[in-house]
């Protein structure tokens, strides 16, 4: 298709140019209208309006076009409040998401589900939308700011009459005297006011505030700066979130790194009845969750399941809400705990009943026991351990799970006055298994010579409480806050700050003046208007509005 | 310069093709975070067995595979036991294995209990349950048969027969 794109000052401008990129003249359309100038991307082309498009034309153009990246984002606006009807997989800490829709919420839980609506953000078509509003802010912005750029850097002073009488502000008058002398002293007043002020003999251009036209692209940029940092997070090791369960005293591999966390102490206090207001009085409130948290770094036999991995304490610090403990980007936060003690060892001692003698104590761990202990003459050999102790349908002793619900431990005594082979006898540590099984008649006769029990609460070792952390890295963190400053910084230009342009022209002794602002009309008139009356003009400032106006 | 608006046009393109096609990709082939389920391959582990020695998953590559969690405090692990002990004698020879992965449990007990018991297939001690939590262990016993491209054909959760078992074995040695 030919189009002749030439304007009458000889001006050769590309397709898709609105106003003459040299004079200003309107073309095409917009030249058979009366109305004020379209002065957006001050008329001209965009970057991917051109003749005979090829096929990377066609991708270029389909991103670079507004109405596009209006869609694309009300598509994904839609799209991500899909993602909030029920409970995303990844705010799960427990439960299995292939039955938990379901059971909750029936059909359409099911079918939730089955869309893979559990997983919106991290879909598959959601990472495509975000995609292409990122390369559609990309092209848009080039395609824009590289024209506007070249427009505003070279701009003619001397305008085609139509385009000064079609802005949206526009006076006329007829000037006595020496024309140069006036644009000069017009000049001198604009100057006062804060405008570069450029002189073409009897033409002006008078402009301030350009450097706001930058703004939503310094905005766009910070954005796709957002975004990059975003999908960097899907970067081996940039982002983590998951959770470790940490029982006292036990250093736990952070899976995925090379780091254990150790729980030293975990304390939880609650405010005393005096801090507390009448109405809370007698609750509990707590006043202070700590956990005294050591993080280790693993440099020997780190995966080696034969030998303990070797470990080189880096951090320490004492973790409370909202003061997590922080190691080269990895951060613990305090995020529940369990109280409740569990029995982790005894130091039980064996007595003779008939002399009353006693031998030992020896630690007895629930968890991790000796196979033998020497006490006094007599030998104590484990036999076996049974974590949960039951009686099996068979008969015979059995456990019913790994916890030490109701530890039981099976020994064989050996020593003076004893046969060979040895006496069995079966331990219960904790007293209510002890009765709960009968413990005695269990072990019948030796019942009667020996007894292993623990003297008094302090050989009794308990676990103190366990706490769970959070664990995140989150590497994209910095780009992310750098892209939101950039964005804002690009929006405060923007909105605070307007680029005025002020064009005159005296032809023939007659004043033709034009001004233009992409906001704040009633400043710019008022621009015009006082500089004016400087020169003796009176004007009412409304009086220039040349209609097409909003403000 | 309307060559160089070419090659920006193009390098554009071109970078948003990488950068958008990576994040893109990833979506799709994420998947394997969850549980193990048919298809997937199941993750990797490296665990001290009874014998002694280290096994780890990628030993066995290429053979047919049955991963079968258990512990003693379990009973229907406990009585499924001897039904694979006689599938790991039957099929002895074959390009066939069973790795029987104890739940992390106290070395006395599970000493005890072998001692007890007879078997001679691998069995392999997990630590601190990560072998488990890897496999999206819910209930005991758990199987896994995996098949020798290395991927899982069936989760079987509950006790098995040894028919039932052998079934599965066979349509595992077809692969």
């Amino acid at each position: 298709m030919f189009q002749n794109t030439k304007c009458e000052c000889g001006h050769q401008n590309h397709v898709g140019t609105v106003l003459c990129e040299y004079c200003g003249k309107p073309l095409g359309e917009e030249s058979l209208s009366e109305e004020p100038l379209e002065m957006r991307y001050d008329g001209v082309a965009r970057r991917s309006q051109k003749a005979n498009p090829s096929w990377i034309d066609r991708i270029w153009n389909f991103f670079s076009s507004v109405k596009i990246a209006v869609y694309l984002i009300v598509i994904t606006l839609l799209g991500s409040t899909l993602g909030t009807i029920y409970p995303q997989e990844s705010t799960f800490l427990s439960g299995d998401p292939t039955t938990y829709y379901e059971v909750n919420y029936g059909l359409p839980g099911k079918i939730y589900y089955a869309l893979g609506l559990s997983r919106t953000y991290e879909s598959w078509w959601f990472i495509t939308l975000l995609v292409m509003i990122g390369t559609s802010l990309v092209i848009c912005s080039l395609d824009r700011v590289l024209p506007l750029y070249r427009a505003l850097n070279k701009q003619s002073i001397r305008k085609h009459l139509t385009f000064l009488k079609r802005q949206r502000v526009v006076f006329t008058r007829d000037i006595p005297g020496d024309p140069e002398e006036f644009v000069e002293k017009l000049g001198e007043q604009l100057k006062r006011k804060g405008y570069r002020v450029n002189r073409d003999g009897t033409a002006l251009l008078a402009e301030k505030g350009r450097f706001s036209r930058w703004g939503p692209y310094i905005n766009h940029i910070g954005l796709i700066l957002f975004l990059l940092a975003v999908l960097a997070r899907s970067i081996p090791g940039w982002y983590m979130d998951s959770y470790v369960t940490l029982p006292e005293g036990e250093a736990v591999e952070i899976k995925d790194t090379n780091y254990y966390i150790k729980n030293e102490k975990f304390t939880v206090q609650y405010y005393t009845d005096d801090e507390l207001p009448d109405e809370l009085k007698g609750t509990l409130r707590a006043k202070l969750y700590e956990t005294k948290a050591v993080l280790y770094e693993c440099t020997a036999y780190c995966g080696d399941l034969t030998r303990e991995p070797e470990l080189k304490e880096v951090h320490r610090h004492d973790i409370i809400v909202n003061d997590p403990l922080s190691y080269k980007g990895l951060h613990a936060y305090q995020f529940d705990f369990d109280e409740t003690p569990k029995l982790k060892a005894v130091k039980p001692v064996l007595v003779d009943k008939q002399t009353g003698e006693s031998y030992g104590p020896f630690e007895l761990s629930m968890t991790n026991p000796e196979i033998s202990y020497q006490v006094g003459p007599y030998t104590l050999e484990l036999r076996d351990q049974f974590m949960e102790f039951a009686i099996g349908e068979n008969g015979k002793p059995t456990t019913l799970s790994r916890e030490p619900n109701a530890p039981a431990f099976f020994f064989l005594i050996k020593g003076p006055g004893l046969p060979k082979e040895g006496e069995s006898y079966l331990y219960f540590p904790r007293e209510i298994d002890k009765v709960r099984f009968s413990q005695d008649q269990i072990n019948r006769d030796i019942a009667d010579r020996f007894e292993i029990k623990v003297g008094s609460m302090e050989n009794v070792v308990l676990s103190g409480a366990t706490t769970f952390l959070n664990i995140r890295v989150d590497t994209a963190i910095p780009y992310v806050w750098v892209g939101a400053a950039i964005s804002m910084i690009g929006l405060i230009l923007g909105f605070y700050w307007q680029h005025r342009r002020i064009w005159l022209r005296i032809d023939d002794g007659k004043l033709t003046l034009g001004a233009h602002t992409n906001k704040n009309w009633f400043g710019m008139r008022g621009d015009v208007a006082s500089a004016l009356r400087k020169l003796d003009i009176v004007v009412e400032p409304k009086s220039l509005d040349n209609g097409g106006n909003k403000t | 310069m309307g060559a160089s608006r070419k090659t920006v046009q193009i390098v554009i393109l071109i970078g948003v093709l990488l950068i958008g096609g990576y994040a893109i990709g990833k979506t799709l082939f994420a998947d394997d975070q969850g549980p193990p389920g048919v298809g997937d391959r199941p993750p990797d582990f490296s665990l001290l067995g009874m014998d002694g020695e280290v096994h780890n998953l990628s030993d066995y590559e290429g053979k047919a595979l049955v991963i079968n969690f258990w512990g003693t405090f379990c009973p229907p692990c406990v009585e499924e036991m001897p039904e694979f002990q006689r599938q790991y004698e039957k099929w002895r020879g074959e390009d066939f294995d069973i790795l029987a992965i104890n739940l992390s449990e106290a070395d006395l007990p599970v000493a005890n209990f072998v001692r007890q018991m007879d078997l001679d297939y691998p069995l392999l001690r997990d630590v601190n349950r990560r072998t488990e939590r890897n496999y999206g262990l819910r209930s005991y016993p758990t199987t896994f048969f995996v098949k020798k491209d290395g991927t899982i054909m069936e989760v079987f959760v509950g006790g098995m027969t040894e028919e039932q078992i052998n079934e599965r074995v066979e349509r595992l040695l077809e692969t």
